[in-house]
Parts: structure tokens; sequence; C-alpha cells
């Protein structure tokens, strides 16, 4: 713990010294791109366009400005800004970023200038293109933010966009969708914010009694709450990331969010925004509250692995191909959750790894289903077949990035998933079992999809089926250079993420006397929790000792 | 918390209480309906003619404008009994009081409430709407001029540029007066 | 009852001596005005009935934007005589050029009837305010009914004057007259818009149930002075401080009926019935100066009695002001969603806003004041902007309030219904409108007394009201064919802002982002308004000007439950 803050302190000054303020302009292009969109009259919808693209551009740009700055072997935050907002309650506007966040903020700066350019609002594009870049305000936001308010004001500033986007430009029922989506998820956010609150002023009297929303000062206070008290306010966290992520039975709202949102919308929804809730576990759940998420964890993992048999067998029965993909990210959303409460490194960078390429996969997989839906207007498999003949540089695509999906070993889908199958294999080895039907699963409800959409003999309507345009193949070359690059060589980004992860694992140990972080390192080879016989009692819901341990750590921290 | 339980049984008791007693007395009581009965009066008088009579509506302002003095009265009665103790400064303050109250007559007056007989003064505000005026009147109430179908436009007192004053804009609701 | 007697004689002698020494020789000590105290009161009540005596006098010579024009002045005026009342509160020296006199802090002026603390200055401010934007809105829409006439503009100053004695007051008497002030204007308010049959209606309801509360507030006072022998809350906070009455009953019976009296004016749950009906009949600048200025005098009516009067029994209105505040939360809220009228779906909103309100209050805290005040100032511009885009919405008739109405009302309209949202997002509490931070500054407020359980339950409400705000978004943006609507009804034609309400409202959309964004400013003066009860110095003691009889609000010091039992 101690070295995670000296750690993000050296960073800080490493980052003083390249003298651009990163994170604070990352937040900002959008915003002022979004502003500037806002005072271009209507009517001049190819000036709105090209300054929404280009100021997703710039963000991209910056991100990747950030991933080459950033130092790789560190394990804290690094290009730390922080400004006062409420001085009353020390509210900052902190902004940081370590190998956790760093992909995701990549990410982020990729896929909203692809989604942008892939596809175009059929109309009202002023709003389209304002509340797309609003949304990527609240994404870089909730990514960057080391402070709990700012965190909080990010996470719920990506709900009206989306809600909007949905709801306006969306297809069929796009109102029942766009309302169920804002309700799921502000149900699960307004209990955050009660468990915000509450841990900021259980943890102040650690800070001289001011309380404080920084995100690394209350988690190294050593006063969050255990017992009762924590478990509530960590379900109060969980519910929201849950629903955000989506996590099993929190689920529902996303396969009507994707199906009736636009293309743009369901690109970034499933790209980013489904990121939000799993950063959210891994940022705040875990590093919160160690104490909670490891006695909670089978909870979870229980949860994460229902997700994948559902989502998996849900998606093979589906007639719609935009819902078989909204339900496969319910299964690599359940991956994610898996990999996270596995608790162990592997595990963890696995579920980091999976974020960042189903981001990129399904993301590619929803702009082809643009492109589909923009020439067949119909998403139905029914009214779809043959397409193969017709289009054959579409279906190539396709097939590619559906193979990434499944998890092929050598395109990116593979490492993340293997990753956390390996690292809960060796922490909880039954749970493991199970997720690695759901690779299989995943393999037959793709595949057949695929059968049936580009297979067999392509009746009048899809044998007319034009193939990609030059603009269309365009956009797909970052996306598939990328889905082949981390598939085979990975090692970059495990080098940046190990660091950081590795940190948040000594911190939940810390908090955890007697648990050790099962990983092949210890020499358990592959059988599950072998903990040491002294400590082996040391966990099951005795808060006390855990208690006594937290003071020791805190005082250790300062 | 505990201690406001007292008062929870009490809220319940007192409602099943209640409850109780007029179901004991719905299902219990003999009825025995008549014509007779159910009159307003039932010690025989039979009701002539409606209650309600029309008279004249400033009786009720000249009693109104009554109560301003009324009130002025009562506060002048305990001043005066501590005139002299009060002194100036109790002169000063029931001066003031005075003249506020009599500031409600001096509205009264100057709205007519001591006018009778016919009015002398139509309070424009009264006038339903300023885009109405005697050609959309005759219009809206007779066929004269009319269009055969009926446009929606043209019920609604508010709508504008209703038929027959077409030059009639926006912005000029003040000239209609 | 008679050791209570002697309680009273031994703490406060000044009181049972005064009936007892006036026998042999009456004399009657004229009390000591401070008259720089009374301005902003002075200010308000005088403009009203020099309005109304001038028009009285020379009717129909006024031009016609004359009334909401000198409205306007007026309200400012008595906001410029509360400032450097805020600035000797907070011991400046001077106010600009102008050197403020001494004594400093917060003191109690006419023999401590009135007290002028941080508080009351900031309420007096947002009640001016509320005048302000109430008259703005009010310009154009009288003209459109036809009911232009001097009788709006001086009864909203006159209920103004009202709010600012509620504000103000020291002493339960003085509270009261405030009220019944406040009270009676807005009965009439209400009812002011003579040709519909709602507003009429409205009108009475408020004023029959507003009678009742009144009532109701009266006798609680009443059960008060027969418990303590005061009606003054320095006095009462002093000799609850020394002697523990042995039977409260008394005293908790008149707390419990001054809540309800005071309750009603908030429109907190159960007393809220009359709000929707009224909120709906009453004409919308009249429902939006309801919503603002006087749910600010009712609370801080509230605050001053409560809080400050009786904070030593805090454990005993907590757990009351806990129910009021959650019920009134799920009641707005859960109701709220099923109204299809866009001002009652309003009013209900109003209902949750009043329990956050409360909930902030139930705190009993420094912190729980500083977020009840920024509450209180940053929903006044929501709401006031929310009730003026019905005022224009409504159109000739004040009748087309329904969702129906407002079906694609985007496309008609797209700066009013642009407007709309911002202030709907910020009363469902998105983060950057100041709404997300007054509801921040509540929970954290409630969290940190203890009742985290309440703070569920109010983020709970939060969550079902952004239902209502959804509808009207979703009626006016997202509905099923929204153009064929445009195109079918002439009345969803484009609605012409007259230059009034447009600078009301957009006032109210600047201060609804700019409290979100940089929410620094307004917090800490809403901090800097602590209220204090101040003794009137004994001139013959001449004790130090500075504090010396300070009783302020010290929560440390709040025991706990007095009973003896």
């Amino acid at each position: 713990m101690s070295a995670l803050l000296l750690a993000s302190e050296a960073a800080g000054h490493a980052a003083e010294s390249l003298g651009f303020p990163l994170l604070p302009a990352l937040v900002l292009i959008p915003l002022v791109g979004a502003l500037v969109i806002l005072c271009i009259p209507a009517e001049r919808d190819d000036t709105i366009r090209l300054v929404a693209v280009l100021t997703a551009i710039a963000a991209g740009a910056t991100s990747i400005v950030l991933l080459t700055q950033f130092a790789t072997g560190e394990p804290g935050f690094q290009f730390q800004s922080s400004a006062t907002w409420i001085e009353s309650l020390d509210i900052k506007l902190a902004l940081g970023v370590d190998g956790i966040s760093l992909f995701l903020v990549v990410l982020t700066g990729i896929l909203f200038p692809i989604s942008l350019l892939a596809t175009k609002p059929d109309h009202n594009p002023k709003g389209y293109y304002f509340w797309l870049t609003a949304l990527e305000v609240g994404c870089l936001g909730v990514f960057l933010a080391l402070d709990l308010f700012a965190f909080f004001v990010f996470f719920e500033l990506t709900l009206v966009p989306l809600y909007m986007l949905i709801g306006k430009w969306g297809h069929g029922r796009r109102v029942y969708a766009a309302t169920k989506f804002f309700l799921f998820t502000m149900v699960g956010s307004v209990l955050m914010l009660v468990s915000i609150v509450a841990v900021a002023f259980a943890a102040k009297a650690g800070d001289g009694g001011t309380v404080t929303f920084d995100l690394v000062k209350i988690a190294t206070s050593g006063r969050v709450p255990t017992g009762w008290a924590g478990a509530l306010m960590f379900f109060g966290f969980v519910v929201a990331f849950a629903v955000k992520t989506p996590v099993f039975p929190f689920h529902t709202w996303l396969p009507d969010a994707h199906t009736e949102a636009p293309t743009a919308g369901s690109v970034d929804l499933a790209g980013v925004l489904l990121k939000l809730g799993t950063y959210g576990f891994l940022r705040f759940a875990l590093y919160l509250f160690p104490v909670q998420a490891h006695d909670f964890a089978p909870v979870l993992l229980t949860l994460g692995v229902a997700g994948i048999i559902y989502g998996g067998a849900v998606a093979a029965m589906q007639k719609n191909l935009k819902r078989i993909v909204a339900y496969s990210s319910v299964a690599h959303m359940g991956f994610v959750v898996v990999g996270l409460f596995a608790l162990n490194p592997q595990a963890i960078i696995g579920a980091i790894l999976v974020m960042v390429n189903h981001g990129i996969t399904t993301g590619a997989l929803f702009v082809l289903l643009g492109f589909l839906y923009s020439r067949r207007h119909t998403y139905e498999l029914s009214e779809l077949r043959g397409i193969q003949k017709s289009a054959p540089v579409f279906a190539g695509i396709f097939t590619l990035v559906m193979l990434a999906s499944v998890g092929l070993p050598g395109l990116n889908g593979f490492p993340g998933e293997f990753l956390v199958l390996l690292g809960t294999f060796i922490a909880h080895r039954w749970w493991a079992v199970v997720a690695a039907g759901g690779v299989i699963i995943a393999a037959l409800y793709l595949l057949w999809a695929y059968q049936r959409v580009f297979h067999g003999t392509p009746d009048d309507a899809n044998a007319r089926f034009p193939d990609l345009r030059f603009s269309e193949r365009a956009v797909m070359v970052p996306l598939i250079l990328l889905i082949v690059g981390l598939g085979v060589y990975p090692k970059p980004l495990i080098d940046r993420m190990e660091p950081s992860v590795r940190a948040l694992i000594v911190h939940i140990e810390e908090a955890n006397p007697g648990w050790v972080a099962p990983t092949s390192e210890h020499g358990n080879d592959l059988s599950p929790v072998v903990v040491p016989a002294a400590a082996s009692g040391g966990h099951e819901g005795e808060a006390e000792p855990g208690a006594g341990a937290h003071t020791a750590t805190a005082e250790e921290g300062r | 918390m505990s201690s406001y339980l007292p008062v929870l049984v009490l809220f319940v008791l007192a409602v099943a209480f209640g409850l109780l007693s007029l179901l004991v007395s719905i299902t219990l009581s003999p009825k025995a309906r008549s014509q007779a009965k159910e009159a307003p009066y039932e010690c025989g008088i039979v009701p002539g003619r409606e209650a309600p009579e029309r008279f004249p509506v400033k009786f009720f302002l000249v009693a109104m404008i009554f109560i301003v003095f009324d009130i002025e009265i009562i506060f002048f009665f305990p001043w005066a009994v501590v005139f002299r103790e009060l002194g100036g400064y109790g002169l000063a303050v029931i001066g003031i009081f005075a003249a506020l109250v009599f500031e409600s007559f001096v509205y009264l007056i100057g709205n007519g409430a001591l006018e009778w007989g016919p009015r002398q003064r139509q309070r424009r505000a009264e006038i339903v709407s300023p885009d109405r005026t005697l050609t959309s009147t005759i219009r809206r109430v007779g066929a004269e001029g009319r269009p055969a179908a009926l446009e929606p436009a043209a019920l609604a007192p508010a709508a504008h540029h209703a038929p027959g004053h077409g030059d009639h804009g926006h912005g000029d609701h003040g000239a209609a007066a | 009852m008679s050791s209570l007697a002697a309680v009273l004689a031994q703490a406060a002698p000044g009181l049972t001596a005064g009936p007892a020494a006036a026998a042999p020789t009456p004399t009657i000590t004229v009390p000591d005005i401070e008259w720089t105290a009374l301005l902003p009161i002075l200010v308000l009540g005088l403009g009203a009935v020099l309005l109304l005596t001038l028009t009285s006098l020379a009717r129909g010579t006024v031009t016609r934007s004359g009334y909401a024009i000198y409205t306007v002045l007026v309200a400012t005026g008595a906001m410029a005589t509360a400032a450097p009342l805020w600035g000797r509160v907070h011991a400046w020296d001077h106010l600009g050029k102008w050197e403020l006199s001494p004594p400093y802090g917060p003191f109690s002026a006419v023999a401590g009837a009135i007290g002028v603390d941080g508080f009351s200055v900031f309420i007096t401010l947002l009640i001016g305010v509320a005048v302000i934007l109430g008259a703005l809105l009010a310009d154009d829409y009288l003209r459109r009914e036809g009911i232009d006439g001097p009788e709006y503009y001086v009864l909203l100053l006159l209920s103004a004057t009202g709010g600012v004695i509620m504000a103000m007051a020291n002493d339960l008497i003085v509270l009261f007259l405030g009220l019944e002030t406040l009270s009676i204007a807005v009965y009439v308010l209400a009812a002011i818009h003579l040709k519909r049959v709602q507003s009429q209606e409205a009108g009475l309801k408020y004023f029959v149930l507003g009678g009742f509360s009144s009532a109701f507030f009266l006798y609680g006072v009443a059960m008060v002075y027969g418990a303590t022998g005061s009606t003054n809350l320095v006095q009462i906070k002093d000799l609850l401080a020394v002697k523990v009455p042995t039977h409260n009953a008394l005293l908790l019976i008149g707390l419990g009926l001054m809540l309800v009296g005071l309750g009603f004016k908030v429109a907190a749950v159960p007393f809220h019935s009359w709000s929707p009906d009224v909120y709906d009949g009453a004409p919308s600048p009249v429902a939006a100066f309801m919503a603002s200025g006087v749910k600010a005098a009712g609370f801080a009516g509230l605050t001053r009695a409560f809080l400050l009067g009786f904070g030593q029994f805090a454990s005993d209105w907590q757990p009351v002001l806990y129910f009021l505040a959650a019920a009134s939360m799920l009641v707005g809220a859960i109701v709220g969603i099923t109204q299809t009228n866009v001002k009652r779906a309003l009013a209900y909103s109003s209902i949750n806003h009043a329990g956050f309100m409360l909930m902030a209050l139930q705190a009993a805290s420094p912190k729980g004041v500083t977020g009840l005040l920024f509450y209180l100032a940053t929903y006044t511009f929501m709401t006031v902007g929310s009730f003026g885009i019905a005022t224009l919405a409504g159109r000739t008739g004040d009748g087309h309030h329904d969702l129906a109405d407002y079906r694609g009302f985007s496309r008609t309209n797209p700066a009013l219904a642009g407007l709309f949202v911002l202030f709907l997002l910020g009363q469902s509490g998105f983060p950057l409108t100041s709404g997300f931070v007054a509801k921040f500054g509540s929970i954290a407020a409630a969290v940190d007394a203890g009742s985290w359980h309440l703070a569920v339950i109010g983020m709970v409400s939060a969550a079902i009201s952004a239902f209502i705000y959804l509808r009207i978004i979703v009626a006016m943006y997202m509905a099923e064919s929204d153009t064929e609507a445009a195109e079918k009804a002439p009345k969803a034609a484009r609605i012409k802002v007259p230059f009034g309400a447009g600078l009301a409202l957009v006032a109210c959309a600047l201060a609804t982002i700019g409290f979100g964004i940089l929410p620094n400013g307004l917090n800490r003066v809403a901090g800097e308004a602590e209220p204090v009860l101040v003794k009137e110095p004994v001139p013959a003691a001449a004790s130090g000007a500075d504090g010396a009889g300070l009783t302020g609000l010290d929560l440390t010091t709040i025991p706990t439950t007095p009973t003896t039992r």
C-alpha cells in the first residue's frame, strides 16, 4: 500500500516533467467540441459532422500520446492533476491514469472516431453529434477520475447522452429501451451515491477529521468500515456496477438497449460503456473494499459464471442478429467479472484484456451490423441468407471479427479469456470449469448465426447485397489490425498493466491478513485455494482481527 | 423512536374503534325508510320555495367595507386604554396602522366599490380577449360571413389570426382596447 | 404545574414579573427599534402599499410593464438593504465604500422579536430573487390572460414581506404573523385568474386548508407558551437549557402542532394533498412563486422554530421529521410518475424536493442547514424555470398542461424545450446541474448525522422521480410521429417568448448550470448563513456587543432526550 502511494507520488513528479496537462486536455477536448457543435446552426450538418469527427480524432490522438508517454513498470497513478471543485467537502477534480485504466482510455479514444465515421444519423444530425461527443466526455472522465465525487459525476454524465441517442435515433421500441436503460442505471447509481458519501464520511476520521473524496486517501485510510456497514456500502457500489456491466440478474436492459440503439450508440455502448461497470468493480469495489471483495467473491464469481452460461444459452436462441451480439456481451462481461473476483494477478490481467478486446471486437461487430442494416434494414436472421456470395469482403471481415469474439487463438479474444480461465482455475477450480463451457457455447451460437446469414443460396434481396465501399473498408482497417495484433502479441499491454494489478493484489492481501492471492507462483500448482493452516481461519467472516490490521496498515501507509 | 410506540398504538386503536363503531351501527341498526323521513324538514313543514334568493352583490361589498373600519376600531380600543402610557410612540404606531388599514378603503373606492347603479366604468381587463372584436363576436355567434367548413381556429377565442381581422398581428394586443 | 411556574419565575424573571409589576404603576417600555434590521421588510411592505395606493388613486395611467418593473425595483431595493446586514452579521468593516456601523455579528432587534443573522439574510435574498422572477414571468402572462392590474404585484410583494418576517422571526408570534401575511396574500394569488374555474377552486382549497394549518400552528404556539411561559425563541431556548420541564407532554404536543402548520406550508407528506390541485389550478407564475418563495419561507420558519428554538429537543422531533422526509420523498416520487398533467407532475416533484430539504433539516447540524439553504437556492431557479416554461406553454387560458400538449414541443420550440430539459434534469439531480450538488449536500448531511437509511430512501425516490421528468422529455422529444403531432395541432405553433419571461428563464438556466459546475461560491455563502439566536442585549448590563448572549447552533451540546421518565 505504501508502495502504491510512493509510486504514485513518484509518477506524479514524472508527469509534471512532461509539462502538458494531458488528462485535463483529454476530458476537455470533447467537452469543447460538444459546446462548439451546440453553437453551429443546425442546417450546416456537414460542418457539424466535421467538427465531431475532428474532436473525436483529436481526443483519440491525445490518448495515443498518453500511451506513448506512459511509464511502463510504474504501479501508481501517472499524469496526476487535480483542481479544487467544492471546497467545503474537499472535492477535487482529480485525474490520473495507471496500468488498469490506460488501455480503457485508449480504447475509448479509438472507438469513438470509428463509431462516428462508420455511420451517419438519419435525422437531426446536430443533436446526434452533440450527444455522442458529450458521451465521450463522460466515458473518458470515468476512466480518469481519482475522486469519488468526480467519478460519480462522469458516471452519471454518460446516462443522458446515451438515453437521448437511443431514444431519438434508435429503431423500433426505442423509447421503451431508452427509458428502461435510464431507469435501471439510475437506480443502480443512486445507491452508489449514498455509498460514496457513506464511505467518505466513514473514512474522514483518518485524515485529520476532514472529509475527503480522494480515492487513494480513502482506500489507504484503513477506516473503510468492515462488517455490516461495510458490506452495505460495498453492495451499493456493486449494484451500480452490476447494472452497468451488466452482471447476470441485472442484464435485462442490455439486449433492448443494444437492439434499438443506433449503430454508433451500440458500438460505444458495447465497446466503452459496459466497461464503466467492470472498471468500477476493479477500481472502486476491489480497491476501496478489499475485505468485502474477498469475502463476497464467491457470490460474484457465481453471478459471473451464471452470466457466461446464461448469456451464451440465450444468445443461441435469438432470431435477431443484434440481440445475439448483445447476449454475447452479457457472456463476455461474465468472463470479466469472474476474472476480477478470482482475485489473482493472472485473472485480473486477463479480465482487463477481455475488457479491451471485447471493446474492439464487439465494436467491430456492431459496425459491421450497422453496414448490414444500412443495406437491408433488418437484423432478422430469417431475412438474411447467402450474403457470402454477394459480399465476399464483408463476409471475410465478419468471419475474422466473429472468430476473435469466439476466442480463437491468435486473435485478440483469446489471451484475455485464457488468462481469466487460468487464473480462476488456480483460485476456484470448479467455477473455471463451468466458465470454460461458455467458450464452447460462444463458438456454437456465433458460428451457427454465421452459417445462417452468410451460407446458403441468397434470395432476391440478399443477392443484390452490395459489398463494402472503400470508406467502410477503411474504417475497418484499424480494428482488424488491432484484432490481429493484440491476438498475436499482447505482451505490451500486459507489461503496462501488471505492476498496477500486482499493487492492487498486494493491497487486498494486506487488508485480508492471512490470505494470500492464489497464484501459480506461490507453488500452489493448480490446487484450489491452499492457504497456510495457521491463517486459514483468519478470513472467515471475522471482522475484528481485520480491523486491527487495518489500523496497522494505515499507519504504514502514512 | 421507540418512545413513539404508544402514539402508534393509540392511533391504531382510535382508527379501529371508529371503524368498528361504524360497522356495528350499519349492521345492527334497524332501517325503516319512508318519504317523510327523508324530506329536508322532518317535522311537518312542507318546503314551499327554494331557499336561496338573489339580491344585489353590493350589499356584501358594503358589509365587507364595514369590516375595514370594524378592525380599526377593535385595535383602537386597547390602544385608547393605555393611551397616556404609550405616549407619542403609541400615537405614531397607531397612526401607521390606521393609515395602512385605511389604504384598503382607498383601494376599494378606487375600484368603484361604492358606485351604485349601472356601472360607470367597465374594467377593460374583463373583456374576454383582446383578440375578440365586434366582428369576430358576431361571427362567433351568428352564421353571418362564416366559411362553410368551420375552422377550429375560429372557435378558440384566443387563436391568433382569427378570420375577420387578418391584419391583427401578435404584437399589438394593447391596441385592442 | 406549580413547580413549572416556579421554574419559570426562576429562569425568566422578566417574564413573570411583567404583569405582577404592572398593577401599581403601569410602565410600558417602548422598544428600541433598529430600523436597519427592518429595512428589507419595510421596503417590501411599503412598496406594496404604495403601489396599491398610487394605482387606486390614478388608475390606468401606468404603462403596461410598469407594475412589473416597479416590483422588480422594489425587490431589488429590499435585497440591497439586506446586503449591508449580511456584511454586519459577518463583521465586515465596510461594504464597498460604505462604512458599516457596529455592533458586528448577528443581533436581535425590536425587543428580541426579530433576529438578523446570516440565515435570515440569505432567505431574504432568496425571497427577493423569487419575487423578481415571479414578476418577470407574470408581466406578459397577466396581459395575455387579461387580468393585468396592480393586484398581482401588490400581493406578491406582501407575501414576500411575510416570508421575510418569517425568516427573521425570533418569536413564535412574529413567526405566525409572517406566516399569515405570506399565506393570505398567496390564497388570493392562487385565485387571481378570475376566468379559470380551476384557479378559483385552487384559491378556495388553499384558503380552507391553509386556514386549518395556520390554526394548528397557532394552537401549537399556545401549547408551547403554556409549557415554557414564553413565545420568544431565545427565552425558550435559555429556559430549556437551564431547566427541563417535568411534564413535557404539553411542549411536545405544541411542537407537533407547529410542525403540522409549517409542514403544510412546505407541502410535506401527509400535509401535501392541497399542493397538486393548487399548483395546477393557480396561475403558472403564482405556482412558480409558491414552489420557490413560499417554500423558502416555510423552511425558514421550520429551521428557526425547531432547529434554533428547540434544538435541545432534537431527539424528539428528528424522528418525526425523518418520517415526514421519507414519506414526502416516496409519495412525491411514486404518485408523481402517474401524473399526466405537467403542472401536477411538477407539484409532486416539488413534494419530493421538500422531502430532500426535510432530510437535510432533520440532520440538525450546520452541514444540514448549509445543505438546506443550498437546496432552496438552487431549487428556486429550477422550479421557477420549469413553471416558467409551463407559463408559456400553457398559452392563453393557461390550460394546455397535459403531457399530450407537449408532444413535438422540441420541434416547434427547440429553445424552450432545451431549457425545459435542463430544468428537468436539474430537478432529477443530474450531475453538472445545481440539482445534483444540492441533493449531494442533503445526502451528505443525512449520512453525516447517521441517518444513511434516509439517504437511501431519498436516492431511491430520486431514481423513481426521474421517471416523471423522463416522461416529459419523452413527450417533448421522442413522441412517436412528433412531426405529425406538430402539423396536426395548430396550438402547437411556435411560442413567442416575451422579454420578461425570457430574461427570467435565461437567468434560471444560467443559475442551474452555473451552480452545478461551480457550486463553490454559493456553497460558501450558504455555509456562512448560519442561523443563530442572539439575546437582545440588556442596556444596563452593557454586555459586550460581540456575541455575549450568543446561543447559536451548537450541535455538540445537543443533549439526549430530556425526558425524566
